[in-house]
């Protein structure tokens, strides 16, 4: 998966325009939205065309220029919400933030923006949709949490590890995995990578028990002694 | 607790199951971009997605546009922190729940 917002200049794949949909992978339509503005970063809104919301991302496909389309998976959209305050933007909008690849861009990519008519899109942290009819606000939020929901972190095999350790800092340190050799009982009770090690701890604890069974004969047979001796 | 659940990691349950419990009380969202949103918590998923209503950017230098947003849609993937209000904060739950944690569920 490629994180940001991209360039979408798929066939068109239906006979009313829509776009190319990897059905293979079961993605489905699940709402279209005509005369929808787009604006990317702090860029004035694009000319009007129709938003179509995926069961895995969200494209946009410029009703005048044909060539002219992006899209964006779910899985890059941090976050979304309903803007109506004018203060906090000028029209009633759909305002996502998006995350990037490089991480932190937006100083550069308000730059880029100023400078160049065509912006670097994979830097582009901010976008916003804006309906013609802003009736449609609320709908459009919804469908946008559901299909959030549909796609979960695709995290539980390949990045197991960068998980329980808790931040990307140290999943990117390449000693890690050394780290992990050496001192492997530092992790979490529960959260070894495998049941080899939970056996492991388990075992251990067996340990633990009778080592406390022979103290307390050590403490009886010495508190004998104390009676001996009294 | 759901078999649906019982697919996730444990750690997601245990902060799915806290943060159920307080659904209706103000917290702040720090995300991994930095930014810091406060609000009223509306909902939770298992995939610690969250939902803020009345939000307001703490930093609202940097995000002044993010001022007055009415509600909100939150990826759990890009949650760092979540500030708990402190009558939020059940001491003996939290306590339970990462004792039975630590045994391994």
């Amino acid at each position: 998966m490629v994180l940001g917002l991209q360039h979408f200049d798929d066939p068109v794949g239906d006979e009313n325009g829509g776009p190319r949909l990897d059905s293979d992978a079961g993605e489905e339509l699940m709402l279209v939205e005509r005369g929808v503005a787009i604006a990317l970063g702090s860029r004035p809104p694009d000319s009007p065309g129709t938003l179509y919301i995926t069961t895995r991302r969200v494209i946009w496909l410029s009703d005048t220029d044909k060539g002219n389309g992006y899209a964006v998976d779910f899985l890059s959209v941090c976050l979304h919400a309903v803007s109506r305050d004018p203060e906090a933007y000028s029209l009633p909008c759909i305002y996502t933030q998006i995350e990037t690849e490089g991480g932190d861009n937006e100083e550069s990519e308000s730059s880029d923006s100023e400078s160049h008519g065509d912006l670097e899109l994979s830097n582009v942290t901010e976008m916003r949709l804006i309906p013609s009819d802003p009736g449609q606000l609320d709908t459009l939020f919804g469908i946008f949490c559901q299909c959030a929901e549909l796609n979960p972190e695709p995290q539980e095999e390949e990045e197991e590890n960068s998980w329980f350790f808790g931040n990307e800092e140290m999943a990117d340190d390449g000693s890690d995995s050394e780290w992990q050799l050496s001192e492997h009982h530092a992790n979490p009770i529960g959260y070894a990578n495998g049941d080899h090690d939970l056996a492991c701890t388990v075992h251990e604890l067996r340990i633990n028990d009778q080592r406390f069974e022979d103290a307390e004969e050590v403490e009886s047979a010495s508190r004998n002694g104390h009676q001996f001796s009294g | 607790m759901s078999t649906h659940l019982d697919l996730l990691s444990p750690l997601l349950q245990l902060f799915f199951s806290y943060f159920k419990e307080l659904v209706g009380k103000e917290v702040t969202v720090e995300l991994k971009n930095d930014l810091a949103i406060r609000g009223t918590l509306h909902s939770v998923d298992q995939y610690l997605n969250i939902k803020l209503e009345n939000i307001r950017v703490v930093d609202q230098d940097k995000y002044p546009h993010m001022l007055s947003v009415r509600n909100c849609f939150i990826r759990g993937s890009v949650v760092r922190y979540v500030q708990l209000p402190p009558d939020g904060v059940d001491i003996d739950i939290l306590h339970d729940a990462t004792r039975r944690e630590a045994r391994g569920g």
